[in-house]
């Protein structure tokens, strides 16, 4: 893959434009082939769909009393992930953070891919999958109606406004973008680009309106990022099950999803920004700022579980409390530690101002936050279930290889789809960028810029 | 003007200009004798065999007036984490202005020992299964170091934030330089130490007072709602100072009065989302030892309109009325919206300790009146030397951030 | 006497900006401008009225708070389901229906306005439109009388205008 050209140290707009549209060459082999992997990794996972569909959910390890364990974990997953872009495109935008400019694109990308994996974890969960319109308020004689009294119905509706709320505001970044892309591409590419660009010259009357409403739609999407978490929690606290009933979810829930998804932005940007050598748009001073959103969410994390042990032991509620051990020294009680040394241990190294701007120890880092964060969202699901009330109805769970290809197939999707973004658009906002040119400028001065 | 931090370095040498002190001897005189009369009332009360409702009194106000200044000392910390540097020095000094009440407060709290019988029911009734952690001495001992420690972190960051190299930080609106090393140390560590002190104040003198209930969000609940009356308190004083200010005080800008109208916006939200997120998990789940405390308050008579007027003051006004850009940039409707505010937050800790004390009746006479004068005294005698130094920042002619973008 | 378009390039939407006030005060007022980058600074100089898509934007909030109870209500009303012993209508279930639809339908309506004012998609290009206006120029079109065309350009050069070219004016 050739690298863009790199920018100066004092970069004016065109050298911003060069190295962003630079990306966008024709990809080379190596990238075919990553392609080629990714998407193969989601045939394997399509076919055992299609086998799951077939034969029904017994393929699966679910077996009664843990009904919920890899695939919702793995929407709670994906859903977390899809926090951190609204984050940073409309939340530090409305507190003009300075910094948000060169990732926000970046991050809003993962968004949209991270939501639409997420949509289809409660279909895969389905079994009957053809039944899914079922959720729709449509009239029927059977007795059918979504009840808005449940927190699924309550699921389904924020899940589908976030997606599409996200995805009009990614494409209102998009286009001012694109119509520059448009001006440098030739041939099929300039077709493409004109007609997504629609038009878009940057007049007055059209940056009036664009920046009016996108200002509505950040404020907008800022309630939403922490409804939308906050939801999905209450998929678990509306139930009166040992481990998942407890107030605290909401807000806990929201603060996870920032911590994974900050964690996984910097988990493929840090990567990314080496091969599509854009490592003077996105410097360590950005890097820096990014990992003090995920420090800080690890310690609201870390406060979440000191909280919810402290109030186990202090309700004294016998069945809460033995959920708790066995939580802690049951039989996946390797897990919660697994869980507390990624989530609460090792973000406590991004104190280090050194660590922050080393980005092999925060890519190693961030991984480890993901795996952590993985982890507390399956200790939580199944691992609550597996000893619930009755103990007569104890029972372990073990995910079958159906459930371990569509889990790994979710991640292959998802940078698969990330990667064919990153060469055909633009992956760093160019306006925005230029809009905050003057910080960038100051960041590369102050010795930000250089391989790091 | 140059704004870059090496130059505002230089300029830091010269001292601000001296404006007339706004907290003079007739505030100072005032206070104190609301002070008086707090205290007298208090006593007699105690005498008349009142002290039950007396006590209650002293705790809401100890929570109320604590929680404000403590928030505002964070909320001047989290200006520096977040770099704001719209206002220039002037939001960290008023965040600032109410930290000595840390100390009465402190004092105050460790008074609450000659009440712990009409305070806390666990007293006379021990549980047992509590009792390791629900008994005088460590309870005493736990808060009061924290409310210890948490005075002397603050007093700490406020001494390293009054320094010359923070206050030219505050004004260098070009620099995307980081704020002192010192402050980068003792600024979140302030805000770890609130977040878990706060929380032990809640469950311990709060939620403790119904020890039958639990809520793991109740924690966070009350150090969000304190941090937020707190950017209340530092918008209304804003307002208050504006017009005693002299002519094109930072207060005049229409910019610092949005961003504050923006905070006080943007916390009254977060506070009912945490009020609802309780709410809706305790009553889907209908577990008796867990409703018996909403309905309490929520359902039945006479907390039930005192519950609505709560959330209408901290969220339903505000929400509405400075969502337009305007009516967060007019001093009077932001300082009436925060007032009326500030009302309710204090009606929000009544709530929330007087029913699981006394259930039956409000008990809200002259007593208690006068007591919460008495501590509305105090907070105004420590404020004085706080609010001395806000006028100067304010009217020291610094640039603010942001004016042209 | 025809009208023509004089197309003018700043480097700094700083310079842009003192060249549209300089014109407006004038009296010069057909003026449109192109930027790579939305600039307040040149949105405050043509001091156009402030965009009334959030009226759309805060309709569509209010039809989704009303349609959100509307479903709601409406469907509890035609099932009348017991679920778990709760009410009928219980307003905290519903207010999260609400609430999502509120910032659903107050997104699309911003959205939809901000096609309906901005005229996109544009199939006819505005006249004196140039690559360089999206890549890193401020570009300033004024339409006006040949007469008054001297004056103008002496301005705009004042400006610090970059190129000054004249151009036959084109129906927008």
């Amino acid at each position: 893959m050739a690298a863009a050209p790199k920018v100066q140290l004092d970069p004016s707009f065109s050298d911003i434009d060069r190295s962003v549209l630079g990306v966008m060459s024709t990809p080379g082999l190596a990238y075919w082939t990553w392609i080629a992997f990714c998407f193969t990794l989601v045939g394997i996972a399509g076919a055992m769909w299609a086998r799951q569909i077939y034969s029904g959910l017994g393929v699966t390890g679910l077996r009664q009393p843990v009904m919920w364990a890899i695939y919702i974990t793995n929407f709670v997953f994906w859903v977390g992930i899809a926090h951190s872009g609204t984050l940073i495109s409309a939340i530090l935008f409305l507190f003009r953070t300075k910094w948000r400019t060169a990732v926000y694109r970046a991050a809003e990308t993962m968004t949209i891919f991270a939501v639409a994996t997420a949509g289809l974890f409660p279909l895969i969960h389905l079994g009957r999958v053809w039944f899914f319109y079922w959720l729709l308020p449509y009239p029927n004689e059977r007795y059918l109606q979504p009840d808005f009294r449940s927190p699924l119905v309550w699921d389904a509706f924020a899940v589908s406004t976030y997606l599409t709320t996200s995805a009009l505001f990614w494409t209102m970044g998009l286009i001012p973008d694109i119509a520059n892309a448009r001006e440098a591409a030739v041939g099929w590419r300039k077709k493409i680009f004109t007609v997504l660009a629609m038009g878009w010259q940057g007049t007055d009357r059209q940056w009036r309106h664009y920046s009016m409403v996108y200002l509505l739609m950040a404020g907008l999407a800022t309630p939403l990022v922490l409804s939308v978490h906050s939801v999905v929690s209450w998929d678990f606290a509306m139930a009166i099950n040992p481990g998942w009933h407890s107030t605290i979810f909401a807000p806990y829930f929201v603060a996870g999803a920032i911590f994974s998804g900050v964690a996984m932005v910097m988990t493929l940007l840090i990567p990314m920004r080496k091969l599509l050598g854009i490592e003077d748009l996105l410097t360590p001073w950005h890097f820096d700022n990014l990992a003090k959103v995920v420090l800080l969410t690890s310690l609201v994390v870390s406060y979440a579980y000191i909280t919810e042990a402290f109030m186990t032991w202090y309700a004294g509620d016998p069945i809460e409390q033995m959920t708790f051990h066995m939580r802690y020294f049951g039989p996946w009680g390797w897990m919660y530690w697994v869980m507390v040394l990624c989530n609460c241990v090792i973000p406590l190294l991004l104190f280090s101002p050194r660590i922050r701007v080393n980005m092999v120890m925060l890519w190693v880092i961030t991984i480890f936050v993901n795996i952590g964060m993985w982890f507390e969202r399956f200790v939580i699901i199944a691992g609550s279930l597996t000893a619930n009330f009755e103990p007569s109805q104890w029972a372990s769970y073990r995910p079958s290889i159906t459930e371990i290809m569509i889990t790994v197939g979710s991640f292959a999707w998802f940078i698969g789809l990330f990667s064919l973004f990153v060469k055909f658009l633009p992956i760093v906002s160019m306006t925005e960028l230029k809009e905050g040119i003057v910080w960038l400028r100051k960041a590369l001065k102050k010795g930000y810029s250089t391989a790091a | 003007m140059s704004t870059t931090l090496s130059a505002v370095r230089r300029d830091s040498s010269s001292t601000p200009r001296p404006v007339e002190s706004v907290a003079g001897t007739t505030m100072q005189l005032v206070a104190g004798a609301m002070i008086a009369l707090g205290a007298i009332a208090f006593v007699i009360a105690l005498l008349r065999d009142d002290a039950a409702t007396a006590w209650e009194a002293y705790l809401v106000n100890l929570l109320f007036f604590l929680g404000v200044a403590q928030g505002a000392v964070v909320a001047s910390a989290s200006f520096y984490l977040t770099q704001a540097k719209w206002g220039g020095s002037t939001p960290y000094r008023l965040g600032e202005a109410f930290a000595p009440f840390l100390w009465v407060g402190f004092f105050l709290f460790f008074g609450l020992y000659f009440g712990r019988a009409a305070i806390f029911p666990w007293v006379k009734h021990p549980i047992a299964q509590k009792a390791a952690w629900l008994n005088i001495p460590f309870l005493f001992a736990r808060d009061g170091i924290g409310l210890g420690v948490m005075a002397l972190a603050s007093r700490a960051f406020i001494r390293i934030s009054r320094r010359n190299d923070a206050r030219a930080w505050t004004v260098a609106t070009d620099d995307i330089e980081l704020p002192p090393h010192s402050i980068r140390v003792i600024a979140p560590l302030l805000g770890v130490l609130y977040a878990v002190v706060y929380t032990l104040i809640a469950f311990d003198l709060v939620m403790s007072l119904a020890p039958v209930w639990r809520s793991t969000l109740f924690g966070w609940f009350f150090f969000a709602g304190a941090f937020w009356s707190a950017l209340a308190t530092m918008a209304l004083t804003a307002v208050l100072l504006r017009k005693r200010l002299g002519a094109n005080n930072l207060f005049t800008n229409p910019v610092v009065m949005h961003d504050f109208g923006k905070l006080v916006f943007a916390f009254s939200v977060f506070w009912v989302y945490l009020l609802f997120a309780q709410y809706i998990v305790i009553w889907y789940g209908d577990l008796p030892v867990e409703t018996f405390f909403i309905v309490q308050r929520v359902h039945h008579m006479p907390w039930s309109p005192l519950s609505v007027a709560c959330v209408v003051l901290i969220w339903a006004i505000p929400f509405c009325v400075l969502m337009s850009v305007r009516a967060k940039q007019t001093p009077s409707v932001l300082g009436s919206v925060a007032a009326l505010g500030l009302v309710g937050m204090w009606l929000e800790r009544y709530v929330l300790v007087v029913p699981s004390l006394s259930l039956d009746a409000i008990p809200f006479g002259p007593t208690q009146f006068l007591i919460t004068i008495g501590f509305l005294g105090a907070f105004l005698i420590s404020a004085v030397p706080g609010l001395n130094r806000v006028a100067q920042a304010a009217t020291s002619g610094e640039p603010a951030g942001d004016l042209v973008e | 006497m025809s009208t023509i378009a004089i197309i003018s390039a700043f480097a700094d939407d700083t310079d842009c900006a003192h060249a549209i006030h300089a014109l407006r005060d004038a009296q010069i007022r057909d003026l449109n401008t192109f930027a790579p980058i939305p600039s307040h600074r040149i949105e405050h100089a043509l001091g156009r009225s402030r965009s009334p898509t959030r009226w759309f934007s805060l309709t569509g909030g209010i039809s989704g708070v009303l349609t959100g109870l509307a479903v709601t209500i409406g469907t509890t009303y035609e099932w009348r389901l017991n679920a778990g012993g709760k009410p009928l209508v219980s307003w905290p279930p519903f207010i999260i229906i609400c609430f999502e639809l509120m910032v659903l339908l107050g997104g699309i309506f911003g959205f939809t306005a901000f096609f309906l004012f901005s005229g996109l998609p544009a199939t006819v290009a505005a006249s004196g439109y140039d690559r360089r206006f999206g890549e890193d120029r401020f570009g300033l079109v004024v339409r006006c009388d040949e007469a008054d065309a001297a004056r103008i350009e002496s301005i705009l050069k004042e400006s610090n205008a970059e190129a000054v070219v004249r151009e036959e004016d084109t129906p927008r």
